[in-house]
């Protein structure tokens, strides 16, 4: 089997990842999606309640779920991703 | 407008006559679904021409004469938690009624099912209005003498922030004007007494919030500052005002009440024919199911919770309740409410 095609790119890079939750969020929360960094907590920093993370979740599953199929997030993971960080690091590793 | 012609012909001329895209109608939500929902559905679209489609299972329905049917082959239970349930059933009823909405294909959504599961499908699906921090349900209350009290939130949202409830009253303020005709509708905040200094932290400080000038004057009504709950089915108020957990309890003991009220009074009728008629009338004037339903309000799309036990009767009001606010424009002019608010904050802000 030839070398490449043991190469498996990651359908997304961290970059467009991390666009695609601050954009995502920058929606439902209504605030500049510049002002949203990597670190900030979504509770603490961005007032974001439950039902924001769940309106979140939602929306990367469905953008993400067209370019990678059968991509969810778990409910039960839900309680561990306190920041965008968290968020990002999560779709990452679903997407190796 | 959409392309419904894989919906048959029948369909697209009652929405030619209609004006308005179709209705969908949940046939899998309530406690008598599919047949009453089924029923209801039918005599909306063979009796009084309004356009509907169906969403459920094609082997449940059973017998829809005309009215088209959108495929779905899970159903949420009544019981389901909602946020599970529509984030793993992609394939409900619900959860393809709301899409249908969100994907122009249907101007409504009417469910007898599950409330959360319908309010959380429809905040995924069709997405809130911008500026709207939360959805509420509105649920009017009949006010003998005078129109009804739209009560809210009566069950979205158990616990609030007081910029919710100032959200609430606005959209309460809207929603009495458009549906009951209530010019300047007098709002009201639901305390344990009419005086400010009482009620818990919450109403206290959506009190002083909703004492400020300016905040009804996008929609045209008037704070009359804190009622009780036994203004409810009073003429002196025409909004009330409340989170979700105490809206919740004031209705169902509202309908407790009426329960009750007109099994007393079957018992002591003694079998005299007057007083039971009486009873009956009582029952027909005050119970919930004659208010066609509640709306949802603060999503891009209407939204009409019919009571669980709907008959098909039921479902036929509440299909004729959604007709009514997707012709009275009633999201579009939230949608314009919302953006003149933001529109006063930016302004406030940088003023």
């Amino acid at each position: 089997m030839p070398a490449e095609t043991h190469v498996e790119q990651s359908p997304m890079s961290r970059a467009e990842v991390f666009a695609l939750v601050r954009d995502r969020l920058s929606d439902i929360l209504e605030i500049e999606a510049s002002t949203i960094n990597e670190g900030d907590s979504f509770q603490d920093d961005l007032d974001a309640d439950s039902l924001a993370l769940i309106e979140l979740v939602e929306a990367i599953e469905e953008e993400v779920g067209e370019r990678s199929v059968g991509f969810r997030i778990e409910d039960e993971d839900l309680e561990d991703l306190k920041t965008v960080r968290d968020a990002v690091d999560y779709v990452l590793a679903r997407l190796d | 407008m959409a392309d419904l012609t894989e919906f048959g012909p029948r369909l697209a001329e009652l929405v030619g006559r209609a004006g308005h895209l179709p209705i969908v109608v949940d046939a899998m939500g309530g406690d008598h679904a599919p047949g009453e929902i089924v029923g209801g559905a039918r005599r909306a679209f063979e009796q009084l021409g309004i356009p509907i489609i169906l969403v459920g299972r094609p082997d449940a329905v059973g017998d829809r004469g005309e009215v088209p049917l959108i495929e779905a082959s899970e159903a949420i239970a009544m019981d389901a938690d909602p946020t599970t349930s529509v984030r793993r059933m992609k394939d409900s009823s619900l959860v393809r009624g709301a899409e249908a909405v969100r994907d122009g294909k249907a101007s409504a959504l009417v469910s007898a099912g599950n409330t959360g599961a319908a309010m959380t499908a429809s905040l995924l699906r069709m997405g809130r209005i911008r500026g709207i921090a939360r959805p509420a349900i509105a649920s009017p209350i009949a006010s003998p003498g005078g129109t009804p009290t739209v009560l809210l939130d009566a069950g979205a949202n158990a616990e609030c922030n007081p910029e919710w409830l100032i959200q609430f009253g606005q959209m309460g303020t809207l929603y009495s004007r458009l549906r009951f005709g209530v010019a300047r509708p007098r709002v009201g905040l639901m305390s344990i007494g009419e005086e400010s200094v009482k009620g818990n932290k919450l109403v206290k400080d959506v009190h002083k919030l909703m004492s400020e000038p300016g905040w009804l004057d996008h929609v045209d009504g008037r704070f009359v500052g804190n009622v009780e709950g036994r203004d409810l089915m009073s003429t002196d108020v025409d909004v009330v005002v409340t989170d979700g957990f105490v809206g919740n309890v004031a209705l169902k003991t509202l309908e407790g009440a009426l329960e009750g009220m007109v099994k007393a009074l079957e018992g002591i009728a003694g079998g005299d024919p007057v007083i039971l008629d009486a009873a009956r009338r009582l029952h027909d004037a005050l119970d919930p199911e004659q208010q066609g339903g509640a709306l949802l309000l603060g999503v891009r799309g209407v939204t009409i919770i019919s009571h669980g036990s709907s008959s098909a009767w039921a479902m036929t009001n509440a299909i004729g309740l959604a007709q009514e606010m997707v012709r009275s424009g009633f999201v579009e002019q939230l949608t314009e409410v919302a953006r003149l608010t933001a529109a006063d904050t930016t302004d406030a802000t940088e003023g």
